[in-house]
């Protein structure tokens, strides 16, 4: 859990450097195109102004020069001082007249005329192109024509000529200086600026060459004053145009307010993506986190479960050679690892302890707790403590450090395996069902708290005595508890009714109760652990032993002996058990070289059955080891070898055979009957 | 183990009475004369049971009989015989009628 949160830290603060760093990347973007699209914007806006001032000029000068022309043909003469006086009414600086030939044949300025050693200004020939374009108004390529303000080719002087065509060929045409242009300018042309708006809130300013304000955009206006190049907090740009001083300003917290509105929208923009972006990877890191945690959780309760299982006695029988009792187990486990388990293990040398139980909860914990209580009243019962005392201690350590409150419920047995008596605890565990006197019933006692449960219980005993052939069936709630798709649980009563339906069954019976437990619940799954376990009171076995020298003789005597040793055995299993007996003495007898052998017979009870065990001192001799007849050959290819171990193998079971302190030791008997 | 043996012209019938194990087999087939028998029939009616060495017995016999062309037949056989019998192959091998 901890790792996880620390992941969604480190991702949440991944989010917001992402954030952060593209907001900054946002704003210098933004900021720098802002800036450019400033200048890109003054640079139009100046663009603009000087067509616009430079059209209006020349708009105005050619009517002046228009005017020059019709005062001169109506009649104004063309004399030097008239023109003088002509050009000071018209305001402004000259006025020339040109005749077809470009020559300047009359003007307010001397210089231009032809003199003493000196020809007129001629416009086709002068070393300057704004003047031979002059010539475009003789030649009717145009009818007026405006240069721009400049050093004239004539005399070096700073003005500006204006043109228009003459009827009579050449062109009338004056000049102004920069005072007589900035009065014309000033007075009809350079308050239409006054109203441009640049970029929102710039606009231009237009000056006179010493600095002082002709036009304003700004309220309240500056005209007349000084005027201040603007600061650092204007984008600007100066020029000049038709003498004119012109500055094309715009505020910077303008520009700054677009590139701020800009810069606020991406920046939405790229919150939302990125709350979604981290939202998606979150949920994709979550998921892989989650996904890790349940493969990981998987393989844990796997190993549990495996754990748990390896941790029960496994092998049946449990105990080969007894004949007192014997033990059948299982659990079949539900998907969900669960605390069950059974146990069983000698505490004494004549007595037997089985337990069935069940932990509270489930999963990895209950699994764990499920062992440690195991192990706690197997090393308690193994000291040879009685049942009661076992039980008490056990439920001490249990409740130690038991902050979970988990607990076990319990029932564990005692049998004492020579005499039938049964001494039992039950500790908050379902009643076991006893099969006594040929019917099945629940063993019901008060039970005592569960284990683990309450600290300071003192676990109480109760006892029955079974009679050979009774037997005790102990279970977990699993069974009892498994619903049917309707909710409605298996119940006490079917056990019961099966139980009593199926006693000549012995060990086969768990495996019956599973199956019928699995039909009621018809295809739903096992909810809990089944847990089961059968222990079935047999009784001493009837014992007769004796010993014999290897002659036919003494064959004789054992046939004998064992005929009437087998006198209540069934017919059937009583000459089976003769011949497979009459094999393995003639081996004896005739192979093995003993000196003495010895045949003892023993007879169990419930189930009843019949051992034989036959041992000598002659040369180790395994029959189980040797290879079994063809029995498939024709009578002339037969041999008679081998076949009486075939039959003792084909007839008896189980059959053993040990070699043990130089004795060849042979078991075989057979069970039959209840 | 008793036998008693009947001889009809060419036929032999041996009645054995008895267990036959490794004890009596000795005594049966020293009775187990068939002189010019044709057909020899062995009644086993009286056998409640009978371990290998009394296979070996009844085998020797088949292969004597079949041996100089004649025939050699078990009658009469109880359960466990039988079952031996079965276990073996020999019911396969042997006329038993």
């Amino acid at each position: 859990m901890t790792a996880r949160r620390s992941l969604n830290v480190k991702v949440a603060v991944s989010v917001l450097v992402a954030f952060a760093v593209s907001m900054a990347f946002s704003w210098f973007l933004h900021n720098s195109l802002s800036e450019r699209d400033a200048y890109a914007l003054i640079d139009r806006a100046f663009a603009n102004a000087r067509a616009e001032l430079t059209d209006c000029i020349n708009e105005r000068l050619v009517v002046q020069c228009m005017e020059a022309r019709e005062r001169i043909e109506d009649g104004h003469p063309d004399d030097t001082a008239s023109l003088q006086a002509l050009a000071r009414e018209l305001r402004v600086s000259e006025v020339s007249i040109v005749d077809d030939k470009g020559d300047i044949v009359r003007s307010s300025v001397p210089d231009y005329l032809a003199g003493p050693g000196r020809k007129a200004f001629n416009f086709a020939e002068a070393d300057d192109k704004d003047a031979n374009k002059m010539m475009g108004l003789i030649d009717g390529r145009y009818t007026e024509y405006c240069q721009p303000y400049r050093s004239n080719a004539a005399n070096g002087n700073w003005r500006k000529f204006v043109g228009v065509w003459r009827r009579e060929g050449g062109f009338f045409e004056i000049g102004l200086d920069g005072k007589a242009l900035q009065s014309l300018a000033r007075s009809t042309c350079v308050d239409r600026f006054r109203n441009w708006r640049v970029g929102g809130s710039g606009g231009i300013v237009v000056t006179t060459p010493t600095g002082l304000v002709l036009s304003d955009y700004e309220e309240p206006n500056r005209e007349g004053t000084q005027f201040h190049e603007p600061g650092g907090s204007f984008y600007w740009k100066r020029g000049d145009i038709e003498t004119f001083p012109v500055y094309v300003m715009i505020p910077k917290m303008s520009a700054a307010v677009q590139r701020d509105v800009l810069v606020g929208a991406t920046a939405l923009l790229n919150g939302a993506a990125l709350v979604f972006v981290a939202l998606l990877v979150g949920f994709v890191i979550a998921a892989f986190v989650r996904r890790q945690i349940r493969e990981q959780e998987a393989k844990e309760l796997a190993m549990a479960k495996d754990i748990q299982l390896s941790a029960l006695p496994n092998v049946f029988p449990p105990f080969p050679d007894e004949t007192r009792f014997d033990i059948m187990a299982s659990m079949a486990t539900a998907k969900e690892v669960g605390g069950d388990f059974y146990d069983f293990y000698f505490t004494a040398q004549d007595r037997v302890l089985v337990i069935v139980a069940d932990v509270s909860g489930k999963g990895v914990p209950a699994a764990m707790f499920m062992m440690h209580a195991k192990t706690l009243i197997k090393s308690a019962a193994q000291t040879g403590k009685p049942l009661a005392q076992v039980f008490t201690e056990a439920n001490e350590a249990l409740c130690e450090g038991n902050s979970s409150c988990t607990f076990v419920t319990a029932w564990a047995g005692e049998l004492n395996v020579n005499t039938g008596h049964l001494t039992f605890v039950n500790a908050g565990h379902n009643p076991p069902v006893v099969h006594r006197g040929g019917r099945c019933e629940y063993l019901k006692t008060r039970p005592s708290p569960a284990l683990g449960a309450m600290e300071g219980v003192t676990y109480r005993v109760d006892d029955i005595t079974l009679e050979p052939g009774d037997a005790i069936y102990l279970y977990t709630d699993g069974i009892v508890e498994q619903p049917d798709p309707a909710g409605e649980l298996y119940g006490e009563g079917r056990l019961l009714g099966l139980l009593s339906r199926n006693v000549r069954q012995r060990g086969e019976i768990l495996k019956t109760v599973i199956a019928d437990v699995h039909r009621h619940a018809a295809g739903a799954e096992q909810a809990d652990d089944c847990t089961q376990l059968v222990l079935r009171y047999r009784g001493e076995p009837d014992v007769v032993a004796h010993e014999y020298a290897p002659t036919l003789e003494d064959v004789a005597k054992a046939v004998d002996e064992l005929t009437a040793a087998l006198e209540t055995v069934p017919v059937k299993v009583r000459t089976q058990l003769l011949v497979a007996a009459d094999e393995i003495f003639a081996n004896i007898v005739r192979y093995s070289g003993a000196t003495r052998w010895s045949l003892s017979v023993e007879l169990d009870h419930h189930p009843d059955g019949v051992r034989l065990v036959i041992t000598d001192d002659g040369k180790p001799f395994d029959p189980l080891a040797q290879r079994d007849p063809d029995t498939t050959l024709a009578a002339e290819d037969r041999a008679v070898g081998g076949l009486g171990i075939f039959i003792v193998k084909k007839t008896m079971s189980p059959v053993t055979y040990k070699r043990r302190s130089g004795l060849n030791i042979l078991k075989m008997g057979k069970d039959y009957g209840d | 183990m008793e036998t008693k043996t009947i001889s009809e012209g060419d036929k032999l019938t041996i009645s054995v009475s008895g267990r036959v194990d490794t004890v009596t087999a000795p005594e049966l087939e020293a009775n187990l004369k068939f002189g010019d028998a044709k057909l020899v029939v062995i009644d086993l009616k009286e056998v409640p049971y009978m371990s290998s060495a009394g296979l070996r017995l009844l085998l020797t016999s088949h292969k004597a009989m079949a041996a100089k062309g004649g025939r050699f037949e078990i009658v009469n056989v109880q359960s466990a015989v039988r079952e031996v019998l079965e276990i073996t192959g020999f019911s396969d091998i042997l006329n038993i009628v």
